[in-house]
């Protein structure tokens, strides 16, 4: 070992004694706990503003956006966020989604529910922020453990369960309140998953100080508005933007102005796991619960008919294939072909790159794959016969 | 899933095969034969329906056979196998250092209010700890096998960690170390740190001309596999094979 490696030992040994003593000294419970009171204060006028190059306002986000994060309002317009300058990100429109509004376009043209599936789907529900509460109505931002959106989640659950939808709410704590909380939600989404969900949905608030900003009257209610948040770092995004389209879509058919818009955001948020995951944020901590449990409940009036799992619309001649649930056998998505290619394409660019450099050049991993497939597809179809003994042994 | 439609189950599926053919390439880069890989790929697997519970009073605690106990395992067979004491403390050292940085960036850097992920949040929390075990196994000496027990070290230290500060919160919480199996962040760090390992250090080497001989335990230059290297080192390192 070289003397800069040994340099590097010193100093991550140093950093693991200073970081153990941080984490374990007596007040660590405070640290590594939600935050509450000082905290939360500290936190409350973060609140990112998204606004066009001439400053019209977007959108507002309790969040750091980073270029490249993209927005789809209600009213269909998609923007890409080029530069964050402290509090402010300017996003450039791309012009209007073409399918959320094709999406939009057939289900106003027709679209009658006439009968109900006859299968019996469930949907699971968890909450990776479990401590997420509502000021006006729980006391407190963060309850540790027992927040408040876990109220949401129930009213959510049980407005699709007397739609004849089966809802899996898990109630696994993954406090605190952090980006970690993701790594530990992970296993409950998996366990989740155990189960053969349609589709999952990990319910949250948002945490911009401006209540109003979520607050909205839809269908003769006061409501919050929901965000649905897609993962950008996810490899199967556009499924998962496919089936958010399809959510906000509908749902704002159904009642106007009950999704406040898509966010792509940096992250994953454990969507990689199902093509129908979703992130959802209801309200903001100084919403009353009362307005995110009412929002959340018009919100799932949407859901099982875009699962397929509910009344569905009638079956026109030339319907297009957007205006099936997601869960049709004939639904053809874009999205999920597009995914699909991307992936198919990358995994064989990796493996060629991966190849050339393994094997020392172009010329070497061309003879290397002709020896693999003189080997493994040579020997697949002739008699078994002793193999050379393994040169990597 | 079996509910969708097929270009969905394509999708998942496709999906599930590559990682798990990375999986398996990933494993058989770390002094395990083809065999060997596979066979630690079907425990992982069949690990994965496996939760054993933990004897924790006061917390919900269970290990996953598939994304807990097998990578533990196949840490510490690499860690028992290093070539030199001083790889073993590298790994070792390699996954505390990636705890701490994952335990900084997740946990101290990404709470409060901001939501859904963090003030700083440009990388999900998943991906920290493959980059912090790639970058530290990197520093500390090019190692696709400190990579691999710093990634796994580094996730179920952390899970550790969280059990010990749920024990002495008294909060009743739940602890799954390696609880989402394969697909936990355990061995999906493992992978991606050996690949981050592999890429950066192979192509810097072969940019270089390849593994620097000289001055090299004769016991790390005998696990030089490639046969040119073999051939080689006689010439360059001026000591007989």
């Amino acid at each position: 070992m070289g003397r800069r490696s040994k340099a590097w030992l010193a100093a991550l040994l140093l950093l693991a004694g200073v970081a153990a003593w941080y984490g374990f000294r007596p007040d660590a419970r405070r640290t590594l706990g939600p935050p509450a009171g000082g905290e939360a204060e500290e936190h409350a006028g973060r609140c990112i503003t998204v606004v066009e190059p001439g400053g019209r306002i977007v959108d507002k986000m309790a969040r750091a956006l980073v270029p490249g994060d993209e927005v789809i309002t209600a009213d269909g317009r998609h923007y890409r966020v080029r530069e964050v300058r402290g509090d402010t990100a300017v996003a450039q429109l791309l012009g209007m989604d073409a399918r959320l509004l094709a999406w939009d376009q057939e289900l106003a043209t027709g679209g009658i529910p006439v009968q109900a599936a006859g299968r019996t789907p469930e949907v699971a529900v968890y909450h990776t922020h479990s401590s997420e509460s509502y000021v006006p109505s729980d006391g407190s931002a963060f309850i540790p453990f027992n927040g408040g959106i876990y109220r949401v989640g129930e009213v959510l659950t049980n407005a699709l369960r007397s739609r004849g939808v089966g809802v899996n709410h898990d109630r696994t704590p993954h406090d605190p309140h952090d980006n970690n909380a993701y790594v530990r939600s992970r296993k409950t989404a998996v366990r989740l998953l155990k189960g053969n969900p349609v589709a999952m949905l990990d319910v949250h608030r948002d945490g911009i100080p401006d209540a109003d900003f979520y607050r909205q009257r839809v269908s003769g209610q006061e409501v919050s508005q929901v965000r649905i948040v897609v993962g950008r770092q996810n490899p199967r995004r556009d499924a998962n933007l496919d089936f958010a389209r399809r959510m906000m879509a509908y749902a704002n058919r159904l009642h106007p102005g009950i999704v406040k818009g898509i966010l792509l955001a940096s992250g994953d948020y454990n969507q990689d796991l199902l093509p129908t995951a979703l992130l959802l944020e209801v309200g903001t901590h100084t919403s009353t619960r009362e307005e995110a449990e009412r929002g959340v409940a018009l919100f799932a009036g949407a859901i099982p008919y875009v699962l397929g799992v509910g009344p569905a619309p009638a079956e026109r001649p030339g319907q297009p294939e957007w205006s099936r649930p997601v869960t049709d056998p004939g639904a053809r998505q874009a999205g999920v072909w597009r995914a699909l290619a991307l992936l198919i394409l990358v995994g064989l660019a990796a493996g060629a790159s991966f190849l050339v450099v393994s094997a020392g050049g172009l010329r070497q991993a061309r003879e290397r794959f002709r020896d693999l497939l003189r080997v493994e597809f040579g020997e697949f179809f002739r008699s078994p016969r002793p193999r050379p003994p393994d040169r990597r042994e | 899933m079996t509910r969708f439609p097929l270009g969905l189950v394509l999708l998942v599926l496709l999906s599930l095969l590559v990682y798990l053919g990375v999986l398996h390439r990933a494993l058989d880069r770390l002094r395990l034969s083809d065999r060997a890989a596979l066979a630690v790929l079907v425990a992982m697997i069949v690990g994965s329906f496996i939760d054993l519970p933990l004897p924790v009073a006061g917390v919900t605690a269970t290990v996953n056979v598939g994304g807990g106990l097998i990578p533990l395992g196949l840490a510490g067979y690499l860690i028992w196998r290093a070539g030199t004491p001083l790889e073993r403390w590298r790994g070792i050292l390699a996954g505390v250092a990636t705890a701490l940085v994952g335990y900084a960036v997740g946990s101290l850097l990404n709470r409060g209010l901001v939501e859904p992920g963090g003030r700083f949040q440009w990388l999900d929390a998943l991906y920290v700890y493959p980059l912090a075990a790639g970058a530290v196994a990197y520093l500390v000496g090019r190692s696709r096998r400190a990579a691999c027990v710093g990634a796994v070290l580094g996730v179920i230290l952390f899970d550790v960690f969280y059990l010990v500060w749920l024990k002495l919160s008294g909060v009743r919480g739940v602890v799954a170390v390696g609880g989402a199996g394969a697909l936990d962040a355990v061995v999906l760090s493992a992978v991606l740190a050996i690949i981050l390992a592999e890429v950066v250090g192979e192509t810097r080497e072969r940019l270089a001309g390849g593994p620097a001989l000289a001055g090299r335990p004769r016991k790390l230059l005998a696990a030089l596999r490639r046969p040119e290297v073999r051939r080689e080192e006689g010439h360059r390192d001026g000591t007989p094979q």
